[in-house]
């Protein structure tokens, strides 16, 4: 839900039901790197209620545009994030292979950060 | 298109990985993005769990809601989770949510016929399906008793019994912490010390000494080779100033330097078991792109107010 003005769309309040916390301060983060943001904030009317305002001002540019941009920004930080945690973890267990490997050639005695996968 | 925007791509490197425990840094990203994404793994990755009880016989000890509230905290392997449907949203079904598609049913017969007490675990449930089970914690390395180890629901003596039926279904831990697939999730932001060499040199070993025993855990050490004190875990630094104040009580501030580097933290992960750690990072930032989806796509109904009414009263302070 926008709250905004008919003549003057550089500024909004967005409304979002069911949110909180967790997607509202990380939304706020990837609108203040923006540079047409003048102004971003959130804040939450009451805590009983899942309900998250998120103020957006910009340098002319309309709110909306400007959150939805915000939004794809954060995704493809996330979709960077979760690539790079799958190769991290491929590289983890390949190199880890490798240590069992050595670990086995010398015949030690129970290794106790041993992965049962 | 939009303007060039300072962001920047986070890096992933993973210290630790087991299958329930997983630690790994995460740098160059704000504080934000590290709490969004442990609050969604603590809340919001969905995991199955039972959610309906239906008892047939009851002649135990505990009540039967004793029971049935025991039930829903056992956790169930969810792998099939993230593509399963919730139970409300199911149209399969009649409205029951008891259909294949949404739910996992599980039942449960235990009598106890001899005199020695009947333990009843988690391992007594049968699925009816072979990839919701609850989760095996039978530790295979070095356990002495070749007994297979389930969670106890209740304990029967001779002559009593338990039969029930029950639905398990996908949820999340926002509606009830049973549906929590995170034992624990921290992040710590990754210390920087700097130790001040020339101002260290003007103490003598025992004063060095009770510094590097003033840390509640083991920063610091004194390197026996060179007499000089060294950071030998930055890592342990639970961020309490105790080193700092002790760097005062002996009259010299600014021995140590330590800085907590904003953009880099350190993320301690353990799963309850119904997902793997690795699983349940990756299952995280999935759903953060569906809030994020949501957000984005939804259609927005512009209420055109310069007042913007209460809900500017608030935004001004009212």
């Amino acid at each position: 839900m926008e709250h905004g003005s008919f003549t003057d769309n550089s500024a909004a309040t967005f409304s979002l039901t069911d949110e909180d916390h967790t997607i509202a301060n990380a939304v706020r983060f990837t609108l203040n790197q923006d540079p047409r943001v003048t102004f971003c904030g959130y804040s939450i009317p009451h805590p009983s209620e899942a309900r998250v305002n998120i103020r957006v001002q910009t340098t002319g540019d309309p709110a909306r545009e400007v959150l939805k941009d915000a939004c794809q920004n954060l995704m493809l930080m996330c979709r960077h994030v979760r690539s790079t945690f799958d190769k991290a973890v491929e590289d983890f267990r390949a190199s880890n292979a490798v240590k069992a490997m050595k670990i086995d050639s010398q015949d030690s005695s129970g290794d106790d950060s041993e992965e049962s996968e | 298109m939009e303007g060039a925007s300072y962001q920047r791509f986070p890096r992933v490197k993973i210290r630790e990985l087991k299958d329930d425990y997983a630690k790994f840094e995460l740098h160059d990203t704000d504080a934000s993005m590290a709490n969004a994404l442990r609050r969604v793994m603590i809340a919001e990755v969905p995991t199955i769990a039972i959610d309906l009880v239906e008892i047939e016989v009851n002649s135990s000890v505990l009540n039967d809601e004793f029971i049935a509230h025991r039930l829903g905290l056992i956790p169930l392997t969810s792998q099939r989770a993230m593509s399963m449907r919730f139970s409300r949203d199911c149209d399969a079904c009649d409205g029951d949510g008891q259909c294949e598609f949404c739910s996992v049913e599980f039942h449960l017969r235990a009598k106890c016929i001899s005199d020695q007490t009947l333990d009843v675990t988690s391992n007594d449930l049968y699925s009816s399906d072979h990839t919701v089970v609850p989760v095996d914690f039978t530790d295979y390395a070095g356990y002495e008793s070749s007994e297979q180890r389930g969670i106890i629901i209740v304990k029967l003596r001779r002559g009593q019994e338990l039969r029930l039926r029950a639905i398990a279904r996908k949820g999340i831990g926002k509606d009830h912490a049973k549906w929590s697939p995170a034992a624990t999730v921290t992040f710590m932001y990754e210390p920087e010390i700097h130790i001040n060499e020339d101002m260290m040199d003007t103490l003598t070993l025992e004063e060095k000494q009770s510094f590097v025993d003033s840390s509640p855990t083991r920063v610091f050490d004194i390197d026996p080779n060179t007499q000089q004190v060294v950071v030998v875990d930055p890592e342990a630094y639970t961020y309490d100033d105790e080193v700092l104040k002790k760097a005062e009580a002996m009259g010299k501030p600014g021995l140590v330097e330590i800085y907590a580097k904003e953009d880099s933290f350190i993320f301690t992960i353990e799963s309850t078991g119904v997902v793997k750690a690795s699983q349940l990072v990756l299952n995280a930032i999935e759903i953060l792109k569906q809030k994020l989806d949501a957000v984005r796509l939804s259609e927005d109904t512009v209420e055109a107010d310069d007042q913007f009414g209460e809900l500017g009263a608030h935004m001004r302070g009212g």
